[in-house]
């Protein structure tokens, strides 16, 4: 079996990296920061509404390998918005459970945007619902009584809100498992893309960078530092792909395979992190300069994974749990 | 012996238990990493108080100002310190740097002028070395200084000075002969901060907070006498600065190394994480890290630094890096609660230590020196 992407994918992914490009640089994830001005993140949902991102799986038909590298990619721009959280989570557990509130025609015309709880809500503020996944049960509530939260990173737009009573979804844990597992993915894939982002940056830098005459990239400490980071990544992007695979296909293995893209691209994008951050020197200690906004976001994105959960789960797999009990 | 070490060691205790009281209580374990921005004024009053008792340049001569305390006895103080949870020091770059500096390079006068306010804490210090053109190849520094008369006239810029904000004095690598191939032409200058040809803008760090700043030279001027060797020789200065044992600082640093991994392992205490085979795991190597910090540093006390200094600042950069992973080590660990940028310690604590490994000389170039020191030595045997 061959593993790789249909041309269809391959021209999707280059029309939202583009598209990324242009309605979500940098400036506009610093822009997300408290004291921003957040009328350029509002723009961006529009671009990504215009581009249908928001009901992908219904509307335009895709699964979820057709959107992992989409996802990817709005890690890779930090887009600072729900955009997991409402395409690959809330829009299809409410086409699955046939919408009885009626909030898919608002997703698609860019109206709503959910936001998924955990203990935080990361993008609360800029959401209009919250969805919450717990145990079996799935279910929404308003952003009635959220109190802001800021975190390490600032663009988060993270809320804290109350366990209100809210509208209930469904009690299928079937659906509520696949809805957890899509947004793990979702993590996944963004980890990947924003690991690739810090490595794209650094060796931007180290090739300007210049030290004793040469471009700091030209001193191989500095070149295995980032063949490692991106031996890691190129590890962890396989891994998050299968995964999607295995949620599309609804196949039996997929928990174990989405908790192995987990475990993969948490630890890889925190290695990126690191280097990028080593291979810049002080200048990446700094916030004036981009990638702390990226190192950052990749921080909070892992730090959403309950990466405990996901290594309990493969050894569950492996039946290895409670085999030395 | 023995007998006297424990008198002092009660003295130093007894000291901080009865003047990190009252108006200083609110110093007890302030300042530290991610943290260094915290109560300064506070703290530049506590680094007077400390001088004043005559804690500052402990080890050095009395005729310099200082104690002449021996190894024991610094060690001790820095213990009972760190215990005291004394917050983190603003003086260290006048005490560790300069001072040894001008003590095997400086003139007697120079001695006389600059120890005794270092030692009173009345006059702190900055370290104008990198440059934006200069950070690891530090002989490329552009700021260039010109007699003019009495004076030198100091232009260009420096970057990452940590502290230049609060600090009266810097003592600055400049460009003195532009003719003279990268070396050659250094001098190093002691340059008085508060005058209108020096401008300090501070950087902001990862924290979000700051500690170091740009600081633009322009014209900015220093008495004749001001310079630590002779014209030309502040590359060997400067280098001679950077090479000064610190072995006894490493082991006062290594007790507050020994409270932050108290304060990670109490965290996994408190949320159930020891119960996590691999968790403990990762402490348990955590603490025997710190034992091979404190075997190293007890083995090369006294010697002269060289490679030495460069293993000590790779085993405790990286020591202390993956200590700050660790304190995060838990999911969740990096979203934060409270106000607008009120990291939490481990928070603080994990985005400090990513400069570790960096500043003072970053890893890379560390590794090349035990490289060129230690195996090059094994090659020509
Ligand atoms: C928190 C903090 C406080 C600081 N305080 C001060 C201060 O008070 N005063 C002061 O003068 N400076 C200070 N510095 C600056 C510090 O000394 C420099 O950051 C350091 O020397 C590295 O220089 P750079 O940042 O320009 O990185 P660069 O030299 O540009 O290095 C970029 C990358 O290239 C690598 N590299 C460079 N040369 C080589 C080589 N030959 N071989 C292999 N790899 C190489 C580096 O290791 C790094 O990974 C501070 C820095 C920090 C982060």
């Amino acid at each position: 079996m061959r593993f790789g992407w249909t041309a269809d994918q391959v021209a999707l992914r280059e029309a939202v990296r583009d598209l990324l490009a242009s309605a979500c640089p940098p400036s506009v994830v610093r822009a997300a920061w408290p004291g921003g001005d957040e009328s350029s993140v509002e723009a961006l949902w529009s671009a990504l509404t215009g581009m249908g991102i928001p009901g992908a799986v219904g509307e335009l038909g895709l699964d979820e390998v057709d959107l992992v590298s989409l996802l990817e990619e709005t890690g890779y721009a930090a887009v600072p918005l729900p955009v997991v959280e409402t395409a690959a989570v809330a829009a299809p557990l409410l086409a699955a459970t046939g919408d009885p509130g009626g909030h898919l025609p608002g997703i698609l015309a860019g109206r709503t945007r959910v936001a998924v709880a955990g203990g935080l809500v990361p993008y609360g503020r800029r959401a209009t619902l919250v969805l919450h996944l717990d145990g079996p049960a799935a279910w929404l509530s308003t952003l009635d009584g959220a109190v802001d939260e800021t975190t390490v990173d600032g663009s988060l737009a993270a809320v804290r809100v109350p366990k209100p009573s809210g509208e209930p979804l469904t009690e299928d844990a079937e659906l509520v498992g696949l809805a957890a597992d899509r947004l793990a993915l979702g993590a996944a894939a963004q980890l990947v893309g924003l690991g690739r982002r810090m490595l794209d940056l650094t060796v931007g830098y180290v090739r300007e960078r210049r030290q004793f005459g040469v471009p700091v990239g030209s001193f191989q400490a500095v070149k295995h530092h980032l063949a490692d980071a991106l031996v890691r990544l190129e590890f962890a992007a396989p891994a998050v792909y299968a995964a999607a695979w295995a949620l599309a296909g609804r196949r039996p293995e997929r928990g174990r395979d989405v908790s192995t893209a987990v475990l993969l691209a948490t630890e890889a994008a925190r290695e990126a992190a690191r280097t990028a951050i080593q291979c810049h020197g002080a200048i990446g200690y700094t916030v004036e300069y981009d990638l702390h906004l990226y190192a950052k976001r990749a921080w909070a994105v892992a730090a959403t994974c309950d990466t405990d959960a996901h290594l309990a789960r493969v050894a569950e797999a492996l039946d290895l749990k409670g085999a030395a009990a | 012996m023995d007998g006297d070490l424990a008198a002092f060691r009660a003295e130093v205790r007894d000291w901080l238990a009865a003047h990190l009281t009252g108006e200083f209580a609110p110093l007890v374990g302030a300042g530290g990493p991610g943290r260094e921005h915290e109560l300064t004024e506070l703290r530049v009053a506590w680094e007077r108080e400390l001088g004043a008792a005559g804690w500052i340049g402990l080890g050095w001569p009395v005729a310099d100002g200082g104690r002449g305390a021996d190894i024991a006895r610094q060690v001790v103080f820095f213990e009972e310190y760190a215990r005291a949870g004394g917050p983190g020091r603003l003086s260290h770059i006048g005490e560790y740097l300069l001072a040894p500096t001008l003590v095997a390079y400086g003139t007697p006068e120079q001695r006389r002028r600059f120890l005794p306010p270092i030692a009173r804490a009345q006059e702190l210090w900055c370290q104008g070395y990198s440059e934006p053109e200069a950070g690891s190849d530090l002989a490329s520094v552009r700021t260039t200084a010109v007699r003019d008369g009495d004076t030198w006239r100091i232009t260009g810029q420096k970057v990452w000075t940590s502290l230049a904000h609060i600090a009266q004095w810097c003592f600055v690598l400049a460009r003195t002969d532009p003719s003279a191939s990268r070396h050659r032409g250094l001098s190093y200058l002691l340059v008085p901060m508060d005058q209108p040809g020096i401008e300090v803008r501070p950087i902001v760090q990862l924290t979000g907070t700051s500690e170091f700043n740009e600081v633009f030279f322009d014209g900015a001027v220093t008495a004749a006498a001001n310079i630590v060797g002779a014209p030309g020789d502040g590359w060997r200065v400067a280098i001679g600065t950077l090479g000064f044992e610190r072995g006894v600082a490493t082991l006062g640093q290594q007790v507050g190394f020994a409270r932050e991994l108290d304060a990670v392992i109490a965290a996994a205490r408190a949320d159930g994480r020891l119960a996590d085979p691999v968790h403990y795991d990762r402490l348990v190597d955590a603490w025997i890290g710190l034992r091979v910090l404190r075997y190293h540093a007890l083995r090369t006390l006294g010697e002269s630094a060289g490679a030495n200094a460069s293993v000590a600042k790779l085993l405790w950069a990286n020591w202390h890096q993956r200590l700050g992973e660790l304190a995060v080590d838990e999911p969740g660990a990096m979203l934060a609660e409270g106000e607008p940028y009120a990291l939490s310690d481990a928070q603080r604590l994990f985005l400090f230590t990513r400069a570790d490994t960096i500043y003072g000389g970053s890893n890379e170039i560390q590794r090349g020196i035990v490289a060129d020191a230690l195996l090059g030595k094994v090659g020509r045997r």
